[in-house]
């Protein structure tokens, strides 16, 4: 199966920019209704795909046995989650009681996939159909308005000693009812206590030490036990081809294989030849799903009489998609969203994209307009309906895990505009009504991104300037010019390179075609190289990393840039063996065949995405705080390197890091005063930052997951930086133990740079990065509302872009308003701001990052 | 210290401010250059007044290390005072300033060639290409440094680089004359319209500035002058009049109105100079203001909407 490398555009005259239209009454109402929305947990699929599996797997014995093992679980998570490392018995019992349980009590292969896909089957023929008011594209990912699936399957168990207080946590409480807490201690836990990716993947791990370093937290975040995600689905054949014509393709593939092994099938042909049958079933869940939903529609049109013209609309649209090929706008995002929403039946809801609907859409929308069917303000609608829905989706993240990842965000990516063939502009009409859209409904998703190339339509900027100046960080902008050669660099064709999208928060790759698995690693780069520091022991005196000489046999920055570089490929060989592990576990126990029947390649290949299916795969690896370990390196150069003038040697610098500088506060303020840093646009640290660039980039590179492909780095951090930051001690770039990291490509908080145009020159020089990056930028709202704004902006963002530089969003923030939203935050819910590369509610955020954002926005106020 | 000679001419710089927004059209880097003719009550930039090298002292930011004290050859230094340096010793050595950890110390005025001036303004090249700006000259006032600007403009300007000059034109028009073929536009400032006023707020001659900017609207084609509105000093009817009287007979027809804030008092305390905090507030009648210009015939806009 595969489709055409590039969705054409059929536009070739340029965009009329076109007057501002009126406000839909319907996407107000629908933007309240989402915002008064409390959020919940759904249990819908963990409680079905548990009873439809308990049936078929493990024996009475088995079941017994279960409970005593669930509760022993929950006990050693509930250690987990306070930082109490696991008892190396406990965790040696647990390995050994999920090995001998794996043997007997789950089925092969081929039938763990055809179970998984009747039971998603199960799931969506019982899930309850929840109709909103004034909604015109329907579905559900959660069985709340705003709701989080739970995955049990997955990681979801990291909750099971939380349960009981997860309602009423301080940090983003999640309801709970009583019977899904009662479902989820007497039948979910103790079920998937042995069988879920969070349980096995240690057996398939050799690195005994692993999992105390994860729950250390300190260096290293291992993100796929909560499920794989960050891809995008081959929505465009979707829409253009239906789920028939999908299901068609797999069928003929079938055909092939049995014809080629009519007599004698080898175990290779058997294997490709179930896994197709487990992705038909699952595409034919979908299909039953959907006409579920018409008849569901139909009905409510009957009780429903002042509405029903609109559903019975709806139900013909729900008739038709995802089935069979869209034929309007309409149809296009219904069948989207539908099979969105399915798709989070199965798998974990985090960058789960879209790719770039202004493309593949576009063709629908010119049939709407040229039927007369349809006119601006109608498509504005119908976009704004369907960004609502993604707005309903909440990802489920543990108590720990909310340090790093605060904010909520399940970071869906929407990507706009971009090159076509032949490097032509991509932006279009359809371009501009998203944006026009999304300035309507501002919820915190999903992600807006829009690429831009020296011959983007002025207008698609012009509205980006008009979107960005109200606030809230999107859309996010990316440089086709410098990511297309990174992407090239790192293995896909010019066409490929050129068709990029980016799932999640700011991670470019091929849509559709792909499991980039973008955001399966974290590691914090200061606490690395506070390691070559210590010959490979970390804050506590424990060796943690490769000896790499003392200190003190250091005479110059390559010396300490070498032993840095051992220590992350240590690190780096650990972590990718952990995510192999946790890959393999997916791939043995949770493969996800209607994923697998959404991503080119795995048709061709009959193979699942969890077992290298994809046309391309790769791992993405997260290297966190840059500016950081820029920093510390130029203090080093200044401060203890310097042939005259040194402030210290290296033996007293680590000393007084040792003492967070206590006593030495006199050093601290030489070292954060003198030494030049990353943002300030001095040349040589420049020139510094990129070579570490390089430098990690290549290193990650030179990496091969398991499944396939290779890792690729990403210099992004959600909100990493912070959980990392708490667990980092002192750095010699002056920055106190516990503070927070800096932010992506961005130079460090405090940091006194030259102004926003020092600050992007310096960030251009973090380039070719293959994973994304993200380069926040606060502007104060004078500066960007003012007649001048549009120029101030663009020209800000066209500058640092023709610079090289990547990635760029810009958040326009009112210190005023922030204080005031955490005075009264009731009154302020509504409140979006850009964290790392996505947005939030301020007031579902940690305070320490409420304190970023606000210190944040003091320091745009001050650039006058 | 470099003898004077072609591309050995220096001049002392307070600043050079990156993404400035508000001193022209689009991104801009501004070159704020040390040494006024003028002594305004309500100067901005009280650092640039002086032509002489200047001790900032912070005095939030220092630990009572005495780093500087024991750096300092006369002796200026004693870190018991509040201020803490005694500026008729202190000989501007700067060794203090370098001594000091913190940044607490810091020198005012850096002492730049044509050459590293352009050096440093073209990293936001692809700033001003992208948003249509350039780079400022301002002050203090600029043309005090006319030999050197005539060594920078021209080589800005041999870059691509558009370039504006901020002066107050007191000072014969003779020392900008050479520099006008350089200059893309001029914001010429025009605080006051009565002679005697204008002598008692900036010990300065109005006929001089007049004279100047009677030369400069003839010689050169782009010309704006700008009013920054004063409160309480030129904003009251009869003073509005008397500057729209001069602008006519000037032959000046539009203004541009700048507001004015007083930001520059928290800078007082960090320096060894004469002027006060004036403590002004209350709201400026702008709309007034303009009316007031246009009986006069002066058409008067007021664009920038920051404080």
């Amino acid at each position: 199966m595969s489709g055409p490398a590039m969705t054409p555009v059929r536009s070739t005259e340029r965009i009329t920019p076109s007057p501002t239209l009126v406000p839909s009454a319907r996407l107000g109402r629908l933007r309240a209704a989402v915002l008064a929305a409390p959020y919940g947990i759904c249990t819908t699929k963990a409680e079905r795909l548990t009873e439809f599996l308990a049936a078929r797997w493990g024996s009475g014995l088995t079941r017994a046995l279960g409970h005593l093992h669930g509760r022993a679980f929950a006990a050693g998570l509930a250690d987990q989650a306070a930082g109490r490392p696991l008892a190396r018995w406990k965790s040696r019992l647990a390995t050994a009681i999920v090995s001998a349980s794996r043997s007997h009590e789950l089925p092969n292969a081929e039938a763990i996939e055809q179970d998984l896909a009747e039971g998603l089957a199960h799931v969506l023929r019982n899930a309850p159909l929840r109709l909103y008011p004034d909604e015109l594209i329907v579905g559900n990912a959660s069985s709340r308005r705003v709701g989080a699936p739970l995955h049990p399957d997955y990681g979801g168990l990291l909750l099971a000693g939380e349960l009981d207080t997860i309602s009423t946590r301080p940090q983003n409480p999640l309801h709970l009812d009583e019977s899904q807490r009662r479902a989820l201690h007497e039948r979910i836990v103790p079920f998937w206590a042995r069988r879920s990716v969070l349980s096995t993947w240690s057996v398939y791990s050799d690195d005994p030490s692993l999992a105390d370093e994860l729950i250390d937290g300190r260096a290293l975040v291992l993100t796929q036990i909560a499920g794989i995600s960050h891809l995008t689905p081959d929505y465009p054949s979707v829409v253009r081809l239906g789920l028939r014509g999908l299901l068609a393709q797999i069928e003929a593939r079938r055909e092939a294989i049995d014809a080629a092994s009519a007599t004698h099938p080898s175990a290779a042909q058997r294997r490709q030849r179930s896994f197709l049958v487990a992705a038909s079933t699952s595409l034919d869940a979908v299909v039953e799903h959907a006409h579920r939903w018409v008849a569901h529609l139909r009905d409510r049109a009957r009780l429903e009489p002042t509405r029903a013209d609109e559903l019975l609309e709806a139900a013909a649209v729900l008739d038709r998609v995802p089935e069979h090929p869209a034929r309007t706008l309409r149809e296009g995002l219904q069948a989207v969203w539908l099979v969105h929403a399915t798709i989070h039946a199965e798998s974990f809801q985090h960058g789960v994209s879209f790719g770039r609907m202004d493309q593949y859409l576009f063709p629908l929308l010119e049939a709407d307009f040229a039927a007369g069917r349809l006119d601006r303000a109608g498509a504005v609608e119908l976009i704004g309906c369907f960004l609502v829905k993604a707005a309903e989706l909440l990802p489920l993240f543990f108590d720990r895990a909310t340090e790093y990842f605060s904010g909520l965000s399940s970071a869906s990516g929407i990507t706009l505009g971009g090159v076509a063939e032949y490097g032509r502009d991509a932006s279009n009409e359809l371009s501009l009504l998203f944006l026009e859209a999304y300035d309507q409904v501002r919820l915190r998703q999903p992600n807006l991104h829009v690429r831009l190339h020296p011959r983007t339509d002025p207008a698609l900027k012009a509205l980006a300037h008009r979107v960005i100046s109200g606030g809230g960080g999107m859309p996010a902008l990316f440089n086709d010019d410098a990511i297309r050669p990174a992407l090239e660099a790192s293995g896909l064709s010019v066409e490929e390179a050129a068709d990029y999208a980016i799932v999640g928060c700011a991670e470019w790759g091929a849509p559709y075609r792909s499991f980039p698995a973008a955001g399966a690693i974290f590691l914090n780069l200061p606490a690395l190289f506070l390691r070559a520091l210590r010959d490979g022991r970390d804050e506590e005196g424990r060796t943690v990393g490769p000896r790499t000489g003392s200190a003190a046999s250091f005479r110059d920055l390559d010396a300490i840039l070498r032993a840095f570089v051992e220590q992350l490929r240590h690190l780096l060989r650990r972590a990718v063996r952990g995510n192999d592990a946790i890959e393999l576990a997916h791939a043995e126990h949770r493969p996800t065949p209607l994923l697998s029947a959404l991503v080119r390649g795995c048709v061709d290949k009959g193979r699942d995405v969890t077992r290298g299916g994809a046309q391309i795969n790769t791992v993405g690896v997260q290297c966190v705080g840059l500016a950081d370990l820029v920093d510390s390196l130029a203090a080093l150069e200044h401060a203890v390197f310097a042939v005259d003038n040194a402030a210290c040697t290296i033996e007293e610098l680590i000393e007084a890091l040792d003492r967070d500088f206590e006593g030495h506060e006199i050093l601290r303020a030489r070292l954060r005063s003198k030494s030049p840093r990353h943002g300030a646009g001095d040349a040589s640290v420049d020139a510094l930052t990129a070579r570490v660039t390089r430098c990690i980039v290549d290193e990650v590179s030179r990496f091969r997951p398991a499944r396939g492909g290779r890792c690729v780095a990403g210099l992004w951090c959600m909100t990493t930086h912070q959980g990392f930051g708490a667990r980092t001690g002192a750095l010699p770039s002056g920055r106190h133990a516990g503070a927070p990291l800096a932010n992506g490509a961005a130079p460090a908080a405090g940091s006194r740079v030259e102004g926003p145009t020092g600050a992007l020159a310096s960030c251009a020089a973090v380039t070719g990065v293959p994973n994304g990056l993200v380069v926040n930028q606060s502007l104060a709202p004078s500066m960007v509302r003012a007649a001048s704004g549009q120029r101030t902006l663009l020209g800000l963002v066209d500058g640092y872009f023709a610079m090289g530089g990547m990635q760029l969003q810009i958040d326009v923030l009112d210190p005023a308003v922030l204080r005031a939203a955490r005075e009264r935050p009731e009154a302020h819910r509504d409140l979006v701001v850009r964290i790392s590369g996505y947005s939030a509610y301020f007031c579902d955020l940690t305070p320490a990052m409420q304190d970023e954002i606000i210190t944040r926005a003091e320091s745009a106020a001050g650039c006058r | 210290m470099p003898v004077s000679g072609p591309g050995r001419e220096t001049a002392l710089v307070t600043n050079v401010q990156r993404f400035s927004v508000h001193d022209g059209p689009g991104i801009r880097t501004t070159v704020f250059f040390k040494g006024c003719t003028l002594r305004c009550a309500w100067c901005q930039n009280p650092e640039t007044i002086s032509r002489a090298v200047e001790l900032s002292v912070d005095v939030d930011r220092c630990l009572s290390c005495r780093a500087c004290a024991d750096a300092c050859a006369p002796g200026a230094i004693e870190t018991r005072a509040p201020d803490g340096i005694d500026r008729d010793r202190c000989d501007g050595c700067g060794e203090c300033v370098e001594a000091c950890p913190s940044g607490a110390i810091s020198s005012i005025g850096r002492r730049m060639t044509a050459a590293e001036l352009v050096d440093e303004l073209l990293a936001d090249r692809a700033f001003f290409e992208s948003s249509g700006g350039g780079v400022t000259l301002s002050g203090g006032e600029p043309v005090l440094q006319s030999k050197l600007l005539m060594e920078l403009a021209p080589a800005l300007r041999a870059e691509g680089i558009h370039v504006l000059l901020q002066t107050a034109g007191h000072y014969p028009f003779a020392r900008l004359e050479p520099l006008l073929p350089h200059l893309d536009v001029l914001h010429f400032d025009f605080k006051l319209g009565d002679p005697a006023r204008f002598a008692s707020s900036t010990q300065g001659r109005l006929d001089v500035v007049e004279d100047t900017l009677r030369h400069t609207l003839r010689a050169h084609a782009d010309v704006r002058v700008r009013i920054p509105l004063l409160p309480g000093q030129n904003t009251g009817p009869s003073v509005v009049a008397a500057i729209g009287a001069r602008l006519r007979n000037l032959g000046v027809e539009r203004v541009e109105l700048l507001p004015y804030n007083g930001l520059w008092e928290s800078k007082l305390s960090r320096l060894d100079t004469a002027q006060k905090p004036l403590g002004w507030s209350g709201t400026v009648d702008v709309e007034r203001i303009r009316r007031d210009l246009a009986e006069d015939g002066v058409l008067a806009t007021h664009s920038v909407v920051h404080p």
